[in-house]
């Protein structure tokens, strides 16, 4: 959760290909303010089978609703994140934003092209 | 019917791709082949075709990123504190341009994954009009069928085989705009709007750059000869707009080596090159060492591998280009050919674009429009730029005889030069017109900083008929450079001196 501890993640796994999900904060129930990535995720998760393997899955939380509406946020600045959900490859350009994520075949091409 | 695809593109550069995704838009079956044959050097992209890799996009951000070393050197007058010189770091700016290009492709992946279009990474060839095998890198084969299809697999840079070591030691712009270093001292050779682009910003962003060329810069551009103080009209096939291009980049740094001609490259301990050639003007031998050779002698349409004649589809014998008609069909029926390989077109992303999007209309949307050739406006992105639309003065000469066309021509000074103390000698426009009555506008011509945007909406009043009485009473936008259009006056036959004073 949060940029720093994203960061932190993906330099541990450096050498493997890193997909990452960046969705917005969820609450008690575990419902995310986000109604995008509410929708989202359960299309992401049904398609981790198709990662590559050696591949790394992270699933980031990147804060709560006023944290993300911050132009300024870390993920905006560092990450030039646009919106959330955002599905990437960590660096490469490859990334699917908002209701792109909701597509499976999408998602499933992110995940098995080279 | 008995075939899988309602249509097959093959080849995915701007015009295939936009003819599958306008046919997708009509709910068709629709399959999109796209394969980069590796260059001599081994560089390869990804989708999107010429433009998107190894042509407009990564060469418009180059010329911008000498642009803008230009600027910092004009900032100082202007009042910025900038130390000089300010250095360029070639690896920066490729991965920048790389990384915009790379984004690109993927666009195009989630764009055809996205209205359903298959896409096979294959290098295809026709086993028969409605059937095309396809291989992959590995060798595996996919065969494919189709009710129509259409080529667009577009041109592919040449080489001058006939010179010793242009193969194993020089690139092309296939290469250039990967390179993840510097390529350092380079000779982009000869002369196409290619190697005075890539010239242009190589020199822009401080490399030592020298152009070699045979003959005229900028064939097929406007030439006409400019003599200003003769009474009389001369229009022999000289460089004009060529010329004043060219000066400005010699007068900017760029090298150019003139009447001169290759014979062998090879490749010297230091691993740089050495280029010998023949000076025509001095009739001796000459050699020089450069870190690149860079050919840009001209594109072959790529067609090689695709097995036509197994089809009989029609190519010319002299360019090797596919022959189409107006509806851009070739000569077997449900085949047809957009873009780059076909002849007699423009080699540009607009037309292929467009002619993509008709065609595909035309075949599944109950529409009869055809592509209009004409009058098709375009941009030559040397430091300065060169924009034009309509007819050369040469062509309309030829055309409708020297007697019965004006050519209104002017030399201007953009404001933003004079503080900067930059030359402008050769910032200069020229409309050719017809001579009687209101005089419509056949042609539009412009030299100077941001050469395209100017030109574009002149492309629409052409379009529509424009007259340069219509023009005389359009209100220019001032202070630009743009507005010198609208204050043409001066003719060439009135032999005056063109050059415009301030306001």
């Amino acid at each position: 959760r949060g940029y720093p501890e994203f960061v932190r993640t993906a330099q541990s796994y450096h050498g493997r290909p890193i997909f990452a999900l960046f969705c917005g904060d969820k609450d008690a129930e575990g419902r995310s303010w986000c109604p995008d990535c509410v929708t989202a995720e359960p299309v992401v998760r049904k398609e981790l089978h198709n990662l590559p393997d050696e591949s790394v899955f992270i699933y980031c939380l990147v804060g709560d609703r006023a944290y993300w509406k911050d132009p300024n946020n870390e993920f905006r600045r560092s990450l030039k994140l646009t919106g959330v959900p955002t599905l990437l490859k960590y660096g490469t350009p490859q990334k699917l934003v908002e209701e792109e994520c909701f597509k499976a075949e999408l998602v499933r091409m992110l995940f098995t092209e080279d | 019917g008995k075939n899988e695809y309602d249509l097959l593109v093959i080849g995915g550069g701007s015009g295939g791709l936009a003819c599958a995704k306008e046919a997708a838009q009509f709910g068709r079956k629709v399959a999109v082949l796209d394969y980069v044959e590796p260059s001599p050097q081994g560089t390869t992209w990804g989708l999107g075709g010429t433009c998107v890799n190894v042509g407009c996009i990564p060469k418009k951000l180059m010329h911008q990123a000498a642009l803008l070393g230009s600027a910092l050197k004009d900032a100082q007058h202007y009042g910025w504190n900038i130390s000089q010189p300010v250095h360029h770091t070639w690896s920066v700016m490729a991965q920048g341009v790389q990384n915009y290009v790379k984004s690109l492709n993927w666009g195009h992946r989630v764009q055809l994954q996205d209205k359903k279009v298959k896409y096979f990474n294959v290098k295809g060839s026709f086993s028969d009009p409605h059937t095309v095998r396809g291989l992959t890198k590995a060798g595996k084969e996919t065969v494919v069928t189709a009710d129509n299809i259409v080529i667009a697999t577009g041109g592919r840079p040449k080489y001058p085989t006939h010179i010793a070591g242009a193969l194993e030691y020089g690139i092309t712009s296939d290469d250039l705009f990967w390179l993840k270093e510097s390529p350092g001292k380079t000779l982009p050779s000869f002369i196409l709007y290619v190697s005075l682009e890539c010239a242009g910003f190589l020199t822009g962003i401080g490399l030592d750059t020298t152009v070699m060329m045979r003959s005229i810069p900028l064939r097929g551009f406007d030439q006409a000869s400019h003599i200003s103080k003769k009474k009389q009209i001369c229009f022999t096939t000289q460089q004009q707009m060529a010329s004043l291009v060219t000066e400005h980049m010699e007068s900017y740094g760029t090298k150019f080596l003139k009447r001169c001609l290759p014979t062998k490259v090879e490749k010297l301990k230091s691993n740089r090159l050495q280029v010998t050639w023949k000076n025509a003007d001095l009739n001796r031998e000459e050699n020089d060492s450069f870190d690149t050779v860079m050919w840009a002698v001209g594109r072959v349409p790529d067609t090689k591998t695709l097995n036509l004649e197994a089809v009989g589809v029609k190519t010319n014998s002299e360019t090797g280009k596919i022959i189409v008609d107006a509806t851009e069909a070739t000569s077997v029926p449900h085949i047809y050919a957009v873009g780059d390989i076909t002849e007699g077109r423009p080699e540009l992303t607009p037309t292929a674009i467009a002619a993509g999007k008709l065609l595909a209309q035309r075949l599944f949307g109950q529409s009869s429009e055809l592509m209009d050739y004409d009058n098709v406006p375009t941009t030559v992105f040397t430091p300065l730029e060169y924009g034009c639309v309509g007819l050369s003065e040469e062509a309309a000469v030829q055309c409708h005889g020297s007697d019965n066309i004006e050519v209104y021509h002017a030399y201007y000074k953009p404001l933003e030069f004079t503080v900067a103390e930059r030359d402008a000698t050769q910032c200069y426009v020229k409309m050719v017109c017809l001579r009687e009555r209101e005089q419509r506008i056949l042609g539009l011509h412009f030299i100077g900083p941001n050469a395209g945007e100017v030109i574009q909406g002149f492309a629409l009043g052409i379009k529509c008929g424009a007259t340069y009485s219509q023009l005389m009473k359009t209100v220019g936008i001032h202070p630009t450079s743009a507005e010198e259009v609208t204050k043409l006056h001066i003719t060439k036959r009135s032999g005056l001196d063109a050059t415009v004073t301030g306001c």
